[in-house]
């Protein structure tokens, strides 16, 4: 097991590139140019009387339509604080009515490749990882990456949401897109990220044996003259280089016997942080499977969205 | 004293013998980018009740001498189910089969999260999760027909439906020799609906506020898949977990009579959700198996 000493004696040869943040300056003034179009398909199954589900849409990156779980609550007068959540590398991310019954907005983002967002972009699992990493242009997590920072864009064009009280939250990948996403979107006002993944690629890929990040070695075992342009493209993609840009509140949640993303990785995403911040060691616990952690989290979000302040509304 | 043959027995018989009429139509391929340097990895497709095309990974030791201990790991609620990764592929053969709807397992049906659950669920015919769990048993059907290996004892592994679908398949095969069953789906358990309820269960409660006449229904379509009609014919060694504050696979009174059911159950109950013991069980897990599988 991973402890303390161990954590402060990792340290990261990522570095940030010279040209990181024009690079992710102009994909943002690309978005802000494709129009939103948010659609809303209410779902009365998945509905009760203190919350109404809804599937919605909206484009993103190349035009492609983005799907999420939109959970609204029935009681209380609006607009209502919010927390997008970020979903993790497998499976479909799941609604989050509970929110809807303490007068909290939530929306779960389902990025490419997810069910309801893979119509024209599917790479797989496995497969989302290495694709097209040959360059930073074409690599597959500039979409995902985009699909939410327009989770945002979706919050902000909603009346029934308070635009400044949105709030971030996400394990294992959506851990990492929680700390990608609130550098790059100010108006998330807090955030936690559980045993992220994203943080640090040439460490994690020496270090483990198991998938996600074992598609790099793999990757880079088939095409051993492509190991430089892929740690490259990485450079652009590592959480670490995003943290220092997170001004927010910002949690991180770290088990110290995870097999999947490194704790050291993990730490040094936390280290990087130069905002307010708090870190959570799970002693016994492996990837993903801290059993106090969703009531920890959920606690944190809530006496975050107690304190925040009502801005008014959207509409 | 002979077993009394129920109904449900009597449909999984004639299911069995559907199966047992379809050719596997086994299509083997090695997957060279995931191969890695003591294990083949290969991709599996074959033909499953209702000709449904299936997707399995696979793989196989390269120090594979004679026959090999096989673990099964049955695939969890939700789309995906993983490349092997188990540290156990380096002296045994793994498999990890998807079910209908899952990817790679979808060019017929593509399943929905939540949704799957209750697709067709107002009649035992059309109700999809019974297919899933045929799914299943044509998975080691498929273990045991495989050219790439001579396999010696199979165990199975499973977590959420994962488990459900190993206890069900021991109980209906007779060459599996362990389970390890984490927080078993107590799908079909008619108590299952008077529980306060998380996803995956959760589902049915969304189904019956719409139909909600339909109680019986779901209770009788459901009953053949219950883990404790199961139980008694398991008739190997099953390692069970569950955790105490269970709400959405295995709440944690259903589990417990699970296991009074299983002849020869190693309990363990940890504190805790869904996760059934998280990563300390997985440590009791994988030195379980291991010793049943004859790797230590």
């Amino acid at each position: 097991m991973a402890d303390q000493k161990d954590l402060d004696a990792f340290v990261t040869q990522v570095t940030r590139p010279d040209d990181f943040e024009e690079f992710w300056e102009r994909i943002l003034a690309g978005l802000a140019e494709i129009p939103l179009e948010p659609r809303i398909a209410p779902e009365t199954m998945r509905s009760n009387a203190d919350v109404d589900v809804s599937r919605v849409y909206y484009r993103s990156l190349d035009g492609i339509e983005i799907s999420g779980w939109y959970c609204v609550p029935t009681q209380g007068d609006g607009p209502f604080p919010a927390v997008i959540r970020f979903p993790g590398y497998k499976g479909e991310p799941g609604m989050r009515r509970d929110w809807g019954r303490k007068e909290v907005v939530s929306l779960t983002v389902a990025v490419r490749g997810k069910l309801g967002s893979n119509a024209d972009f599917n790479p797989g699992y496995p497969g989302l990882l290495t694709h097209g990493i040959e360059g930073r242009d074409t690599y597959g997590y500039k979409g995902v990456i985009s699909d939410c920072v327009r989770g945002i864009d979706f919050l902000l064009s909603r009346p029934e949401v308070d635009p400044q009280r949105i709030f971030a939250s996400g394990s294992s990948q959506g851990g990492g897109l929680t700390l990608i996403t609130s550098a790059l979107r100010p108006e998330i006002k807090g955030g936690v990220a559980g045993y992220p993944f994203l943080c640090c690629y040439p460490e994690s890929m020496r270090m483990l044996r198991s998938y996600p990040y074992d598609e790099l070695s793999c990757y880079a075992r088939a095409n051993p003259d492509r190991v430089e342009g892929m740690l490259e493209t990485l450079r652009y993609y590592d959480a670490v280089n995003f943290a220092p840009g997170i001004k927010c509140p910002m949690v991180v949640g770290i088990a110290l016997e995870d097999e999947v993303c490194p704790p050291g990785t993990s730490y040094a995403a936390y280290q990087a942080l130069t905002g307010p911040k708090e870190l959570w060691l799970f002693p016994y616990s492996g990837h993903g499977n801290a059993h106090e952690y969703p009531a920890k989290e959920t606690a944190w979000l809530e006496q975050q969205i107690s304190k925040s302040q009502t801005g008014g509304s959207n509409g | 004293m002979a077993e009394r043959r129920t109904d449900v027995d009597a449909m999984w018989d004639s299911l069995d013998r559907q199966l047992e009429q379809i050719p596997l139509d086994l299509e083997q391929e090695r997957d060279a980018f995931y191969s890695q340097s003591d294990y083949d990895v290969y991709q599996l497709h074959y033909t499953g009740l209702d000709g449904y095309r299936l997707f399995s990974w696979l793989s196989v030791p390269l120090s594979a001498n004679g026959p090999v201990p096989a673990l099964l790991r049955m695939p969890d609620y939700g789309s995906v189910h993983d490349i092997v990764y188990t540290p156990l592929r380096a002296a045994a053969v793994v498999m990890n089969p998807t079910h209908r709807g899952q990817r790679h397992s979808d060019a017929q049906f593509q399943a929905e999260y939540p949704g799957l659950l209750t697709e067709g669920i107002d009649r035992l015919q059309t109700f999809v999760m019974m297919r899933v769990f045929a799914d299943a048993l044509r998975a080691v059907d498929v273990l045991l027909a495989q050219p790439l290996a001579q396999v010696g004892p199979v165990a199975l592994t499973g977590q959420g439906l994962g488990g459900a679908l190993s206890l069900f398949t021991a109980a209906r095969r007779p060459r599996i020799t362990s389970v390890a069953a984490d927080t078993p789906l107590a799908l079909g358990h008619p108590e299952v609906l008077d529980h306060e309820l998380s996803y995956p269960l959760d589902e049915l409660n969304d189904y019956l506020q719409v139909y909600p006449h339909r109680r019986e229904a779901i209770l009788a379509s459901t009953a053949p898949l219950d883990p404790l009609a199961a139980a008694p014919k398991v008739q190997v060694p099953v390692l069970l977990s569950l955790g105490s504050r269970d709400r959405g696979l295995c709440p944690l009174p259903i589990g417990e009579q699970l296991a009074a059911r299983l002849p020869d159950c190693d309990l363990r109950v940890y504190d805790g959700g869904s996760e059934g013991g998280g990563h300390p069980h997985s440590v009791v897990r994988e030195a379980w198996l291991r010793e049943r599988m004859g790797l230590d």
